[in-house]
């Protein structure tokens, strides 16, 4: 009687699950994802990843999922983004960072705006901390006309290994995203930086400013880095600081890095380490930050028919399962060639044919 | 009468002849349009204003590729009889010099330098008329002028409407029927004006007379045609999002044995013809209106069987006669058609060679007896092909491929050899086994045989690039792969020179940089630092990154360390797919996390201690230069300084150094322009123009980026581009669309979007036809077309109930919109579309019911109905009362505790909690006490899903393509069976009879009374029993008083009398009148029966007549509709 199913897609490991998930639910092509850590002394699917799982049942209406008796093996059928007011408690072996990025890319595409509180770890060593998906993130997806009403509030902060921070996200719903066309990364103007200290001394934040000044002045004046402390019930249940650095090109350009305090790690140690990434980062070149080159891609091929071009520094593995996933999902290939000239030392310019995704979730009623 | 004086003949003042247009040549004379009073200016000013404003619209992207669009489809379409074939018959002798004996599925031509036409004739079956109201981007819509009007005409708007409204053309036919010229006059006017409300005022009618020759006249043709070639066409929504192809033919590639062993075995098949809409993908999925969702199985671009004419012959201003092609597979066009399973070759008598070929002869040829001809021209056979070429059957092989000449398969040879040249749209099909050296030997043939077709050539040449690149890249890979195998270094240069796309110059430089000598000071001293990474960063400039990320077996880390997939390949012997991570030997390991965040390595971060390392990015910062842009200059400048040798510099000449500076320099000045102009003169173009700029350059952009690229490349890229000539294949296709293919019955494959696959309940906003007699009931199955779709599905009408929830309805309004959910495949929104309760023709009534727009799909529904529950109180306390028979158990009145409920009378009151004995009673408050013969009321929602009921419409699977019937109703099934309607006893409605209640008094206490207020008091009274005075008075009349009443008593008596009299008369009169009347009526009616008589005897010739012409078409019944046509 009715139409044949759509075929899913089968893939194998726990590795670029949420590229996957999400594309999966953009797409509506079924999900299958076997052999997650089949070896593992711990077998199946980590907490953080059910709760990634979860909390993207949250967001949609009508998504099954299908987890097997081991855990090893899922199935996830896609239903229909529907945003709104979510909020979800975060597992908290993983930064809330982990589930806002695949949320990034879906949050533009559901039926109401986005209003998602998180609450969880804000920043780990393992995924990017709260400060760079608002200050790096954000504009990233602004690069595709998702702007108006794009609000990313840290309520509280909470450093691993307790957490108890609470983020905001505020995405509205468009239509469909523009088609990029970002080729020219300028040059650097402007340096700005957060360090956040919560539980501790907030001496810490300002010697971790004090030493990343040290590294970076020679380069723009236009450096200002803010110290953001956190008191009270607004600073979580662990102590913990960091430093994240961003670095604006004149045509826009965003490179963000950061690290975190470490056991036995001097706040002066953890600003360097931050402002000699960033450095790296800078160096690499692109007109996208390296951390959401596979963000970037998807947006990319969701755009209207027409050619998108996005210049990059060198791929990450990431983005280069991206390229592969996101052929599997739209059957869209990238053109991929290095940039030419002596400033293109190893970067890359990437473009791709959008698919003309519509936005099918949103309502006029 | 001679004498009468003619007025003389008066000199013009203005000398329009001579002067005055040389002045106006000289120039624009201001005065001349200058307004002549400020009021006149004022208007002039708001009609410029308004006539700006109507020029405005939507700006859209036109998609449709400017250099080989597709061609324009013209559908053809009118009731039977009306001329239809006749038409398409004209058109096509007009535009090919072709005589077409039959019309069947598109017919293809080239009508001008620029443009194609693709011709189709609609039948008169709804479900074709649907389809083709989808493709069609012009419709010649043809009516009857002797008749006016039909039904299906209407209904044919109707769909055309909700599904974008390409252009009509109308074309009035038949009008030589009319043999009063007065009458011809008025037909044409009254038509015209019914033609211009359905369109819109203005709208095109062309008027054609009488046929010869089989054709309409030649100058009427003409006109049309011309009208035809220039007509522009605005891009339409729906069809500017989807990839879409009107299949020219259909070819089964079932093995035959198979389909011989199991006659209902699903098909694979091929479909063939233009892409238009939006660019196809490989991975697509489409479909076919009237079949079914099907995934393509491959696509493969084919040489253009019509192409347009090339650049050389463009120079000519007309279309040359040679190159006004014809494509027609289904129609016998030059003696050959295709069949699903066979192609039929018709070679005319004797067919020898002609050894003086010339141009015209040869195009009068028939395709079918040139193909044939192509058969004997074969100078060399298969064998010969293979050993001039050089292919290798493998990488590692290192003789090329040869071939004995006593081969046993000689015959084959030859077989495939000459049909890959002749016929190269056919040969997939048919010669899988075909290479590149088939195809140039058989240009090589055609080519010293002199055959000069341009047509031949042309497909010859592109059949090979298209077809054959897949093969060339194939074998370069192999290649390539086995020179990596010999050495590293050397066979990775080798392979980027041969399988880069376009970056042949790039490629070039970058070797020049690369071998170390030329490598900047500071960049050398950076490399002596760092260590094997930066090594592999080098390499990885030359890689063919396309070929790494999608063609190699090697995993993203490998990529991006450098290695080669001859690496991996010693790495680990048994690694063959392409997510397996984990071998053995990497258990121990910690487990590979799924994070973005890159660990910040400590090695990798050490190298910023070296001062060196940190000035050498300050290029990269606004300080590190004195201008934005010019970094590259100076630091090139800074290069050549520092190094002695420097193998650009010489090449750089100073001319090109001054020309990039010049460049430089208008960019700068732009720039600066552009921040410190006025901002007024900048902006000045508004919003419609800006975004028809920024859409063209984008579409410069799009063609940039791709030109060059190789087919297979490019379409692996963008996917295939609509305008090109492609093969589907289709698998697991009913078997029932190859044995029961018609080709007047258009095929269509619709590419989906990737959400239109899912199915959902989708919400639209619905209104039924004002045409429609009966309105729509909920639950009742509808069909509906969205999209590519035709289903039928069970919708629930509902409506907006203050914003709070959606009521459902049973009933559509009669005259409003309302919302309808129905599960079906999801479609965007703002999709249109049309409904129907039947696609038959077996009715005489308008079949377009309703028509919507789609707004929303979900996975849910939140419509309800409204359920009341009632109950009887058990028990009364004061204000509280027990009540039964609302609900049967404990847990549903748990489930409602503190709900509100009601009794007739209007006393509220609210649930409380259940109650112990009898299941389901409750206590319940109220604010005031009940009776027992209250009865209370739970008012609730219960909300209602539609059922998941979709059928597709495959009409196209049947052999009588419009006998589709769908699920029916259950009345229709009742009726068709002869089964009666159950009754049930209970449902009859009986006379109610109620015993009359009696109330008690209302008593209100004594002490309450007293401190009642007045007004509230209640005033019982006792009735009267003394008589009041005007009761008991005396009246005693005077002697003229009591004269006078008695006079008027009498007065009024007569009066009565006379009106009665009166009244006798009055209706005696109108009895006679109406015998009368009636009378005159009855002959009325006599007159009216004869005319109807006649009438009726005339449609019936006409009805003859007309199935004669037909000569067993589609046999359905004409369905008309009297209309202004008719006198």
């Amino acid at each position: 009687m009715s139409a044949p199913r759509p075929t899913v897609l089968k893939y194998s490991g726990h590795e670029h699950l949420r590229t996957r998930l999400a594309m999966s639910l953009l797409s509506g092509k079924p999900l299958r994802v076997d052999n997650i850590r089949p070896d593992d002394k711990n077998p199946g699917l980590r907490d953080y990843e059910a709760s990634l799982l979860r909390l993207l049942e949250k967001l949609s209406n009508g998504t099954v999922i299908e987890i097997s008796y081991t855990g090893t093996a899922f199935l996830l059928k896609p239903g229909v983004l529907n945003g709104g007011r979510v909020e979800h408690d975060c597992a908290t072996s993983r930064a809330v960072g982990y589930y806002l990025e695949p949320i990034l890319m879906l949050a533009p595409f559901c039926k109401k705006p986005l209003e998602l509180t998180l609450r969880g770890v804000t920043s780990d060593a393992l995924d990017l901390s709260v400060d760079t998906i608002r200050t790096v993130s954000l504009p990233h997806l602004q690069l595709f006309g998702v702007s108006d009403g794009l609000e990313f509030k840290i309520k509280k902060r909470g450093a691993p290994p307790l957490g108890g921070g609470e983020v905001q996200l505020f995405c509205p719903v468009v239509k469909q995203v523009t088609s990029l066309n970002f080729v020219d990364p300028g040059r650097i103007k402007r340096i700005r930086g957060i360090a956040h200290a919560v539980r501790v001394s907030p001496q810490f934040s300002s010697r971790m400013i004090d030493a990343a000044r040290g590294l970076l002045n020679r380069y723009v004046p236009d450096l200002y880095l803010y110290s953001d402390v956190y008191k009270g019930d607004e600073s979580g249940k662990s102590p913990g600081y960091g430093l994240t650095l961003l670095a604006e090109s004149t045509t826009g350009a965003l490179y963000g890095a950061e690290a975190l305090s470490e056991p036995g790690l001097p706040p002066e140690d953890v600003a360097q380490n931050a402002a000699r990434a960033l450095l790296s980062d800078v160096r690499a070149g692109g007109c996208i930050d390296r951390a959401h080159q596979s963000m970037v891609l998807v947006l990319m091929v969701l755009g209207s028919e027409d050619i998108a071009r996005a210049r990059m520094g060198p791929l990450s593995p990431r983005a280069i399962q991206t390229l592969r996933d996101i052929r599997d999902f739209w059957g869209t290939s990238f053109k991929v060639v290095p940039v030419d000239g002596d400033d293109g030392d190893g970067q890359l310019l990437l473009s791709c044919f959008g698919v003309g995704f519509l936005n099918s979730n949103r309502t006029l009623a | 009468m001679s004498e009468q004086a003619h007025k003389t003949h008066r000199v013009s003042k203005t000398d329009k002849k001579g002067k005055g247009k040389a002045k106006a040549a000289g120039g624009f004379n201001e005065r001349a349009f200058a307004p002549r009073s400020g009021i006149r200016a004022d208007r002039q000013g708001r009609r410029k204003a308004e006539k700006d404003q109507t020029r405005l619209h939507v700006p859209q992207v036109d998609r449709t590729p400017d250099d080989v669009p597709p061609p324009v489809t013209i559908a053809v379409v009118g009731p039977p009889g009306v001329g239809k074939t006749t038409l398409v018959k004209s058109l096509v002798k007009r535009f090919t010099k072709h005589t077409l004996s039959e019309v069947k599925g598109p017919i293809t031509v080239v009508s001008g330098k620029k443009r194609r036409l693709t011709f189709i004739e609609c039948n008169n079956d709804l479900n074709s008329m649907i389809d083709v109201a989808k493709i069609a981007d012009l419709v010649l819509l043809m009516i009857d002028g002797s008749f006016g009007f039909e039904m299906e005409t209407f209904e044919f708007l109707n769909i055309l409407q909700t599904h974008g409204f390409p252009k009509v053309i109308g074309v009035l036919t038949h009008l030589d029927l009319i043999k009063k010229v007065q009458t011809q006059r008025d037909t044409k006017k009254t038509l015209k004006k019914r033609f211009w409300t359905e369109i819109y005022q203005g709208a095109k009618l062309f008027y054609l007379s009488g046929v010869l020759n089989g054709r309409y006249p030649d100058t009427e043709i003409q006109n049309l045609c011309r009208f035809i070639s220039v007509m522009k066409f605005r891009p339409l929504v729906f069809r500017n999002t989807h990839p879409y192809m009107l299949a020219d033919r259909l070819e089964d590639l079932t093995p035959r044995e198979q389909a011989r062993l199991d006659p209902k075995c699903d098909r694979t098949v091929t479909l063939y013809g233009y892409l238009r809409g939006t660019n196809l993908r490989e991975s697509a999925v489409v479909h076919i209106p009237g079949a079914g969702d099907f995934a393509l199985k491959s696509v493969n671009l084919l040489a253009d069987p019509c192409p347009l004419p090339t650049v050389e012959s463009e120079r000519r201003r007309k279309l040359s006669e040679k190159h006004k092609l014809i494509h027609a597979p289904m129609s016998d066009v030059g003696g050959i058609t295709y069949d699903k399973d066979a192609v039929y070759i018709n070679v005319p008598g004797s067919f020898s060679r002609r050894p003086d070929e010339e141009d015209g002869d040869n195009i009068m040829q028939g395709e079918g007896e040139q193909m044939v001809m192509d058969l004997q021209d074969v100078t060399s056979s298969l064998a010969d092909g293979i050993s001039r070429s050089h292919i290798q059957l493998l990488g590692t092989s290192s003789a090329p491929l040869q071939v004995d000449p006593d081969d046993s398969e000689g015959e084959e040879d030859g077989d495939s050899g000459s049909a890959s040249g002749s016929q190269s749209e056919d040969d997939d099909a048919g010669s899988d086994d075909e290479d590149l050296s088939d195809v140039e030997a058989d240009q090589e043939a055609t080519g010293d045989r002199g055959r000069t077709s341009m047509r031949l050539h042309a497909r010859a040449a592109r059949g090979q690039s298209s077809h054959d690149a897949k093969q060339r890249a194939d074998v370069e890979y192999a290649d390539s792969d086995s020179d990596l195998g010999d050495d590293d270094g050397g066979g990775m240069l080798r392979d980027d020179n041969e399988s880069e796309l376009d970056l042949d110059d790039e490629e070039a430089s970058d070797q020049d940089d690369d071998d170390g000598g030329d490598v900047p000071h500071w960049k050398r001293n950076l490399r002596d630092k760092a260590s094997e990474a930066f090594e592999r960063q080098h390499k990885r400039r030359k890689r063919d990154w396309m070929k790494l990320i999608y063609r190699s077996t090697l995993t993203p880390e490998q990529i991006v360390r450098g290695e080669t997939e001859q690496e991996a390949r010693i790495e680990d012997d048994d690694e063959d797919e392409l997510f397996k991570f984990k071998s053995k030997d990497q258990m121990g390991t910690d487990e590979v996390l799924d994070q973005t965040k890159e660990p910040l390595s400590k090695e990798a971060l050490a190298e910023w201690d070296d001062e060196e390392m940190l000035d050498s990015i300050r290029h990269l910062f606004i300080t590190g230069g004195d201008t934005a842009q010019g970094d590259e200059a100076e630091w090139d400048g800074a290069e050549a300084g520092d190094d002695v040798e420097m193998e650009d510099a010489p090449e750089q000449t100073e001319a090109d150094k001054r020309a990039a500076a010049l460049a430089k320099k208008k960019e700068l000045k732009r720039k600066f322009d552009e921040q410190y102009d006025d901002p007024e003169e900048a902006g000045k173009q508004d919003f419609y123009d800006e975004k028809k700029d920024e859409m063209a350059r984008q579409l410069q952009l799009n063609r940039a980026e791709v030109e060059g690229m190789d087919p297979e490349a490019r379409a692996l890229v963008e996917g295939f581009r609509a305008g090109s000539y492609v093969r589907l294949e289709l698998e697991n296709v009913p078997c029932e669309l190859v044995t029961n293919f018609d080709p007047t019955y258009p095929l269509i494959v619709g590419g989906l979007l990737p959400a239109e696959e899912r199915f959902g309940f989708v919400q639209a906003r619905i209104k039924k036809h004002r045409w429609q007699t009966r309105i729509l009931k909920t639950n009742d199955p509808l069909i509906l077309s969205v999209g590519w779709r035709r289903f039928q599905t069970v919708p629930i009408y509902s409506l907006d109930d203050h914003s709070i929830r959606m009521r459902m309805l049973k009933y559509t309004p009669e005259h409003m919109h309302c919302y309808a959910t129905f599960y079906a495949p999801v479609s965007l929104p703002n999709t249109g579309f049309c409904a129907f309760n039947s696609l038959g023709s077996d009715s005489s009534a308008f079949r377009v019911a309703a028509t919507g727009v789609i707004l929303d799909v979900d996975r849910s529904t939140k419509i309800v109905k409204k359920i009341k529950l009632t109950g009887v109180p058990m028990k009364i306390f004061k204000n509280t009362a027990f009540v039964r028979d609302m609900f049967s158990s404990a847990l549903e009145v748990a489930k409602f505790e503190g709900a509100t409920i009601k009794t007739v009378s209007g006393i509220r009151g609210q649930i409380k909690k259940a109650l112990p004995k009898p299941d389901g009673a409750f206590r319940a408050t109220f604010e005031d006490k009940l009776l027992m013969s209250d009865i209370i009321f739970l008012r609730a929602w219960y909300s209602v899903e539609p059922r998941k009921f979709y059928n597709p419409v495959t009409s196209l699977l049947l052999s009588d393509k419009s006998a589709w019937t769908g699920m029916r109703l259950t009345g229709q099934v009742r009726r068709e069976q002869g089964v009666k309607t159950p009754l049930n006893v209970n449902s009859t409605y009986k006379a109610i009879d109620r015993a009359p209640r009696k109330f008690n008094s209302l008593k209100v206490p004594k002490t309450l009374q007293a401190a009642l207020p007045y007004a509230s008091k209640p005033k019982v009274m006792k009735p009267q029993h003394r008589q009041t005075y005007m009761q008991k008075r005396a009246v005693v009349l005077e002697p003229e008083e009591k004269k006078a009443i008695t006079l008027l008593q009498q007065m009024r008596a007569l009066r009565k009398d006379q009106a009665v009299r009166r009244k006798e008369k009055q209706d005696e009169r109108r009895a006679a009148n109406k015998k009368k009347a009636d009378k005159i009526e009855g002959a009325k009616d006599e007159k009216d029966k004869e005319k109807r008589k006649e009438h009726m005897r005339l449609a019936g010739i006409k009805r003859k007549r007309e199935e004669t012409g037909r000569a067993g078409g589609s046999g359905s019944s004409k369905r008309r509709k009297s209309s202004g046509g008719e006198s």
